[in-house]
């Protein structure tokens, strides 16, 4: 890892994106911070940020709409996503892409609470 | 011959009820005795000389009795029972008679006469035949005041009454009733009941209840939902329908009873929307909390000594009990409020619980737990909501996982029977006293003994199970043994079979 990775992390949670990003800058990347789905487009079409994680539940433009905008957007599709949701438990991962029928386009889904190795290692997986 | 007198005197003895007699007869004798005899015995006497003057009289007043002489000058006594059976038809009519032939008595019977009484006759013949005439008076007003009692009765209640013969022609319909499907009309009786409901639900349960054999007595029960025009809410209504039959058991027509529980199933829905706001807007702020504890836990806000990691660690821990605590009252109001019944579909259930266990594994390999499927079929297919059978299977599993001693041994699988599908869960855990059993699938319900104590949970968890398996019109069924073991059933119809 030559240069410092950009992850763009998306949260209406101030205190959440916070230790999100505590996080993951003492693991040696960089962190650019949005607060709801609008602003998160605006920093993903500025910063190209090499990852995004995306909360679903925000106001304005939730993370689904967020995660299609990206996948439906030929400069930007490339970029994985990881979704942050609190209405599915830890069990309801495996059949929750390919069942809810809204969006089957991120590359990947934590549930909340999060558990922060786990994000780290699926951010890892991807930023390699 | 005392027993008539009491008779007669304890008909009369009631005090809304003193017979109007009228005597039609043109022999003084008979009249001054009649009139002697029945005013000593309660009641009111009248005498007509003729046909006419008794009609006359009639026309002014009701009378409850007549006696009347056939053989009169003038108008005979048929021509006026014919004229009393035709405009009072309520009065009841007893032929004096001179010759007393059958043949006589069965035409004047024919012609609406209750009685006879052949000249000469003795005053307890009098009393006898007009105790007689008093009991049935007595009989016909009581249906007529059981009547008009139940018109009042059913005309006032809120719940709407329909009854309908057995060739569907409603018989009674009362105001609330009318109300409740919008209908204006009040002459519905006599009427086909499809002339006023569209409701197809609610004509196939009046059918039902019609047809329903003889040997059994089941009242078909089910909401219907009535919608309104734009201004007014749709009406939610609990329908009851049971048949009623004769003596011989057979269906003389049904009866339909409409509870409106509009305002219930609101309270309810407004129940659901409260404990999700609620879990939502605890959790939220409980997901940001427990990230907080972890990048300081993590060192990321400066080193910490071992005592301060202990500290967070346990509140860390207890959070995490309260997250998953607003999980499952999330999901039980959801479950509650009917989201369960969307989105079903086909469900392989063998691979369904194959993928649960994989899950597992770890959380079973960490405590040494020999999880397992027992091989039946390759697949056992069932017509349900994917996300709640995982959840079915994920809270038997875990709490089978958690409930187990170390090295325990835990088998699942799935089994099908001809009409049902079969899932069962087995575990060699601690197993659940008997008495504590029956209250397993109750809402924060928890098995508390020394053994427990370290065991976390909600109490959520099987009252989640139950109320899933009730939506897909399951039944969930547990045996148990102290230090044994513990095993559910749950069994679903087959998806062929499913409504």
């Amino acid at each position: 890892m030559s240069e410092k990775q950009l992850i763009l992390v998306v949260d209406d949670d101030p205190d959440l994106v916070e230790a999100v990003s505590m996080k993951l800058e003492s693991l040696e990347y960089r962190v650019a911070k949005a607060y709801d789905g609008e602003e998160a487009m605006e920093k993903i079409k500025e910063e190209k940020p090499a990852m995004v994680i995306l909360d679903v539940m925000m106001p304005r433009k939730n993370g689904w709409e967020v995660c299609n905008d990206i996948k439906n957007n030929d400069a930007l599709k490339d970029i994985p996503v990881v979704l942050l949701t609190a209405v599915a438990n830890s069990v309801r991962t495996t059949s929750y892409t390919h069942h809810d029928g809204k969006t089957t386009l991120a590359d990947d889904y934590v549930p909340k609470p999060i558990d922060l190795d786990k994000l780290m290692e699926i951010i890892g997986d991807h930023c390699k | 011959m005392n027993n008539s007198k009491d008779s007669i005197k304890d008909s009369v003895k009631d005090i809304f009820f003193k017979p109007r007699v009228l005597v039609v007869d043109d022999e003084v004798r008979i009249q001054n005795a009649c009139q002697r005899l029945l005013a000593e015995e309660g009641c009111d006497v009248e005498v007509a000389e003729n046909g006419a003057k008794g009609l006359e009289m009639i026309k002014k007043q009701h009378f409850d009795i007549i006696l009347l002489d056939l053989m009169m000058p003038g108008m005979s006594g048929l021509e006026v029972l014919k004229d009393v059976k035709s405009h009072h038809p309520d009065t009841v009519v007893i032929i004096i008679t001179g010759y007393a032939t059958l043949e006589h008595s069965i035409e004047t019977m024919k012609k609406g006469a209750f009685d006879f009484l052949s000249k000469p006759f003795s005053p307890q013949e009098l009393r006898l035949v007009i105790g007689k005439a008093i009991e049935f008076i007595r009989t016909l007003q009581d249906i007529a005041t059981e009547k008009s009692r139940m018109r009042v009765m059913i005309n006032t209640l809120t719940d709407g009454v329909l009854t309908t013969d057995n060739q569907k022609r409603i018989a009674l319909a009362n105001p609330a009733f009318l109300k409740m499907i919008g209908c204006r009309k009040t002459s519905v009786i006599g009427h086909k009941v499809s002339e006023f409901i569209t409701n197809s639900r609610l004509l196939d349960m009046i059918d039902q209840a019609i047809n329903e054999p003889a040997d059994t007595f089941a009242e078909i029960t089910d909401e219907i939902t009535i919608p309104f025009s734009k201004e007014k809410d749709d009406i939610i209504i609990g329908v009851r329908c049971i048949p009623f039959r004769d003596r011989l058991n057979r269906n003389l027509g049904s009866v339909t009873l409409f509870h409106d529980i509009t305002a219930l199933k609101k309270i309810d829905q407004l129940k659901s929307d409260f404990v999700s706001m609620v879990a939502h807007e605890i959790k939220s702020p409980l997901n940001s909390i427990l990230m907080q504890i972890d990048v300081v836990l993590a060192g990321l806000a400066g080193e910490l000594t071992e005592k301060q990691k202990e500290i967070l660690q346990k509140s860390s821990n207890r959070i995490k009990s309260l997250t998953k605590l607003s999980t499952e009252l999330l999901d039980l109001s959801k479950i509650e409020s009917g989201l369960i019944n969307q989105e079903r579909e086909e469900l392989d259930l063998v691979e369904l619980t194959k993928s649960q266990i994989a899950f597992y594994r770890d959380q079973a390999d960490a405590k040494s737990i020999h999880l397992t499927i027992k091989e039946t079929k390759k697949e056992i297919w069932m017509m349900g909501n994917r996300l709640n059978m995982e959840e079915v299977m994920s809270n038997l599993i875990s709490n089978a996982i958690r409930y187990s001693p170390n090295g325990g041994k835990i088998t699942a699988w799935v089994d099908e029977k001809t009409d049902c599908v079969k899932i069962t869960v087995s575990d060699t855990g601690l197993g659940i006293p008997q008495n504590e059993l029956e209250h397993i699938f109750d809402k924060f319900f928890r098995v508390k003994n020394e053994k427990t104590r370290h065991i976390n949970g909600t109490g959520l968890g099987l009252a989640i199970v139950k109320s899933i398996v009730d939506a897909h019109h399951g039944t969930i069924e547990v045996k148990s043994e102290v230090n044994k073991g513990t095993i559910f059933f749950i069994y679903f119809p087959k998806s062929e079979y499913t409504i």
